[in-house]
């Protein structure tokens, strides 16, 4: 994975990634019961989606990519919550938890790999992609704290 | 003994008769008028909420209630403001005297031209004059027409609570009743607020008068429960009350409880007339016997339909029996008013949970209505680390448990994690069973969902509030509870204007021993009496079913409040569902 050649390579993967992301959540929102849910589902899987499409637009042979490191709010809920089992009777708890834990384990992935190279230019469009993916769990978190949080 | 001067002055004063008035031998000097002239009419439109005090009291009929433009009707503020008639007039300044906000004031201004006798009819503070920014005039005294202080209830001293259930506050006396009854201006502001739309100023006004029977009459022409509601109910009409603006707000709260107490029960169905009811042949069945549920059974009743409450538990109450503790309301309350819907004739069938017992299909099928009232039953978890372990409770269930007489162990160091009114009935139940008592809440003191007075409560009882803590591990020893580890928190402001975000401060851990620890940050409905056919079709909004405005859901037939509807999740909220789903049941089947 720290294979990485060029920079369209890593923009590529994390494109990648993104599909996955979104095919994830297609899958659960085939196994939840309850109809609200499911459709919950499907817009983290449309803004998975949304998430590629922005990648998709980054043109890499150009200096800059549009991506900023500008520091993003981490409530850090993601890191103290326990891991959830995916299964039919999910709560809205459970889907907020596993989503939120998906964007931070991309956010690790990606500060890592940064750390790990030494072109500059490449590790600037790593930490962009890792500041995206924590604006995308800062999404879930606010949501947690404002639906499940509600009295505390 | 009389004096040659009395006896000349009247004589003297007539040769004033022959001056020159100095108003024409002196036309272009101005003179003002006393700085404390009762002149023309101003009103700081912003501060006025247009309670119509004014125009109650003035005894000339001068002022009038209109709707202006750019004021729009709100919680507290009718949105209409006075319009004052210079032809009826008399310039008593009652009005000013009693004005609930002190919006209202005179300018001393007392020279006002005009041909057109309309001018004299204008909106103060509206219609702009020029005396609009005159300082000096006649304002609200520093006495007021309407006493600010509220009558005082007498409660529990907090050091006699430890060790006890039995309720906090005292009632008034009718002495203090009326006293505390005599401060409303029946302006009707708070009918507005209320979600029940309760007649407040009724109500009261039969407090005054100390006709209990027309009370209660107006008690239930909106809430089938006012026993409840007088002790617990969470009073948004107080919030709004025209009184608090210049003083407490009335006690409405405890005027509906000194009503509801004064009437024996035996006499409810005569004075509500409900001596024989004729039946409509029509069949609703209601499941859950929370407020919401009970509200929908007793207007259906009445109206003549067949109604059937199935319940899960054993009594009927929802959260007011098995989760608000009985110092705050007492049981043979709550089973005194239950007792009245089954002497009407509302059938309750107890301990049958719909899904298990009995098939929500056989229910749907055999009634021509349903009304879903299942409340919030289900806890969020805090969702940490060890929490399945011994000694880690959830607040609803703790205090199931205690209101069902079971005697729970939670040793000598508890800690709550939450800070909305669930939270502090448990810390205050756990500081009744003589704990030391820790809460945990994210946020601060001042963000708190719980009401302030419960707040108050429970910081009188000494429970030890812990702001701006994060719980992140539940530690064990043998799978048993033994201390929980937080982190502390800064308070991030919300850059779209939300509640500020609590986020962690690094290297600040803490670990608190404990031998219980009790969640009670949120619940959420449990849908899993549904059958796959009916979940497809009953839509919801974050947990909540979603109703339109006659509380009806997007499954045929049925209709839906309480906790597991809407936002404001409290008893009176569940109540006017419940009506507002009788009245629309009687429309579709009867109509
Ligand atoms: C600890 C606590 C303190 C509170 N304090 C206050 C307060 O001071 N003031 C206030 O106004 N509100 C308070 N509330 C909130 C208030 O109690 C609720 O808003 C109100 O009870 C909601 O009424 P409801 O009709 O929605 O149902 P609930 O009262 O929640 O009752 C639902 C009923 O449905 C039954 N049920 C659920 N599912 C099924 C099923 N499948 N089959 C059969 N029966 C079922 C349950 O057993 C329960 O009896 C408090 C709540 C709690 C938990
Ligand atoms: S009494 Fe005061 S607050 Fe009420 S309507 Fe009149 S001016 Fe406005
Ligand atoms: S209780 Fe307060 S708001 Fe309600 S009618 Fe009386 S004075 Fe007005």
């Amino acid at each position: 994975m720290e294979n990485f050649n060029s920079p369209q390579e890593i923009i590529n993967f994390a494109i990648q990634s993104e599909q996955e992301a979104h095919d994830f959540y297609i899958e659960l929102a085939g196994l939840v019961k309850f109809n609200e849910l499911k459709v919950i589902l499907e817009q983290f899987a449309a803004e998975e989606l949304g998430h590629k499409t922005k990648l998709s637009k980054i043109v890499v042979d150009t200096e800059k990519t549009g991506l900023t490191a500008e520091s993003v709010l981490d409530m850090k809920m993601a890191d103290y919550t326990v891991d959830i089992q995916t299964k039919p009777d999910m709560t809205y708890q459970d889907l907020l938890t596993i989503a939120m834990k998906k964007e931070k384990k991309a956010f690790k992935l990606y500060t890592d790999l940064a750390q790990k190279i030494t072109d500059q230019n490449i590790k600037e469009i790593f930490l962009g992609l890792a500041q995206e993916e924590a604006k995308h769990k800062l999404r879930f978190e606010i949501e947690y704290d404002e639906y499940i949080l509600r009295d505390n | 003994m009389m004096n040659l001067k009395d006896i000349l002055s009247p004589f003297s004063a007539w040769r004033n008769l022959l001056k020159e008035p100095v108003t024409i031998k002196d036309p272009l000097t101005e003179r003002p008028g006393a700085p404390r002239y009762r002149g023309f009419h101003k009103n700081d439109i912003e501060k006025c909420i247009g309670c119509g005090t004014c125009e109650t009291i003035c005894e000339n009929e001068a002022i009038d209630l209109v709707a202006v433009a750019n004021v729009d009707t709100k919680n507290g503020d009718s949105g209409l403001r006075p319009l004052v008639d210079y032809g009826r007039c008399c310039w008593c300044a009652l009005c000013v005297d009693v004005c609930t906000t002190g919006s209202l004031t005179m300018s001393n201004e007392y020279t006002w031209v005009s041909n057109d006798p309309e001018d004299f009819r204008y909106i103060p503070g509206v219609d702009k004059k020029e005396w609009d920014n005159n300082d000096l005039g006649w304002k609200k005294p520093d006495y007021t027409l309407i006493p600010t202080e509220r009558m005082d209830m007498e409660e529990m001293e907090p050091s006699e609570r430890e060790g006890t259930f039995l309720e906090i506050v005292r009632g008034y006396s009718r002495a203090q009743a009326e006293k505390e009854a005599d401060r409303c201006t029946e302006c009707g502001l708070c009918v507005a607020t209320c979600p029940a739309h309760m007649d407040i100023p009724g109500y009261i006004r039969a407090v005054r008068e100390g006709d209990m029977e027309e009370g209660l009459r107006l008690l239930y022409e909106t809430n089938p429960l006012p026993e409840i509601c007088g002790r617990v109910c969470t009073h948004r009409c107080e919030e709004v009350c025209a009184v608090g603006h210049s003083g407490d707000p009335l006690a409405i709260r405890w005027l509906k409880r000194y009503i509801a107490d004064q009437v024996p029960f035996e006499e409810y169905k005569r004075i509500l007339g409900i001596t024989s009811i004729e039946e409509n042949g029509k069949k609703v069945g209601i499941i859950g016997a929370g407020p919401s549920g009970l509200s929908a059974a007793y207007y259906l009743r009445i109206r003549g339909f067949e109604v059937t409450i199935y319940e899960a538990k054993s009594k009927g109450g929802g959260m007011t029996m098995y989760g608000i503790p009985k110092y705050r309301l007492p049981m043979n309350m709550l089973e005194s008013e239950i007792g009245f819907l089954e002497e009407i004739g509302v059938k309750f069938v107890y301990e049958t949970r719909v899904g298990e017992d009995i098939s929500f299909d056989e229910i749907y099928k055999k009634h021509d209505a349903v009304f879903v009232g299942i409340g919030f039953e289900k806890p969020y978890k805090i969702n940490i680390k060890g929490e399945e372990q011994k000694g880690a409770l959830q607040a609803i269930s703790f205090l199931d448990d205690i209101n069902k007489g079971k005697k729970v162990d939670i040793g000598k160091k508890v800690a709550i994690v939450g800070g909305g009114n669930v939270a502090m009935d448990a810390a205050r139940v756990a500081r009744r069973l003589g704990a030391e008592v820790y809460m945990l809440y994210r946020r601060r003191v001042e963000d708190m969902p719980a009401d302030s007075e419960e707040i108050h409560g429970a910081y009188e009882e000494g429970v030890q509030i812990i702001p701006q803590t994060i719980p992140v591990e539940i530690i064990g020893e043998g799978g048993k509870v033994k201390s929980i580890q937080y982190l502390m928190a800064e308070m991030v402001p919300d850059e779209k204007g939300g509640r500020p975000k609590p986020v962690p401060i690094e290297g600040s851990e803490q670990v608190l021993e404990i031998d219980t620890l009790i969640g009670a940050i949120g619940q959420e409905a449990d849908y899993g009496f549904l059958p796959q056919e009916y979940l497809d079709k009953i839509e919801t909004n974050r947990g909540r079913m979603l109703v339109d405005n006659n509380n009806k859901t997007t499954l045929d037939k049925v209709y839906a409040g309480g906790d597991a509807v809407n936002k404001t999740a409290d008893a009176i909220s569940a109540i006017a569902d419940g009506h507002r789903a009788a009245d629309a049941i009687e429309r579709m089947l009867l109509v």
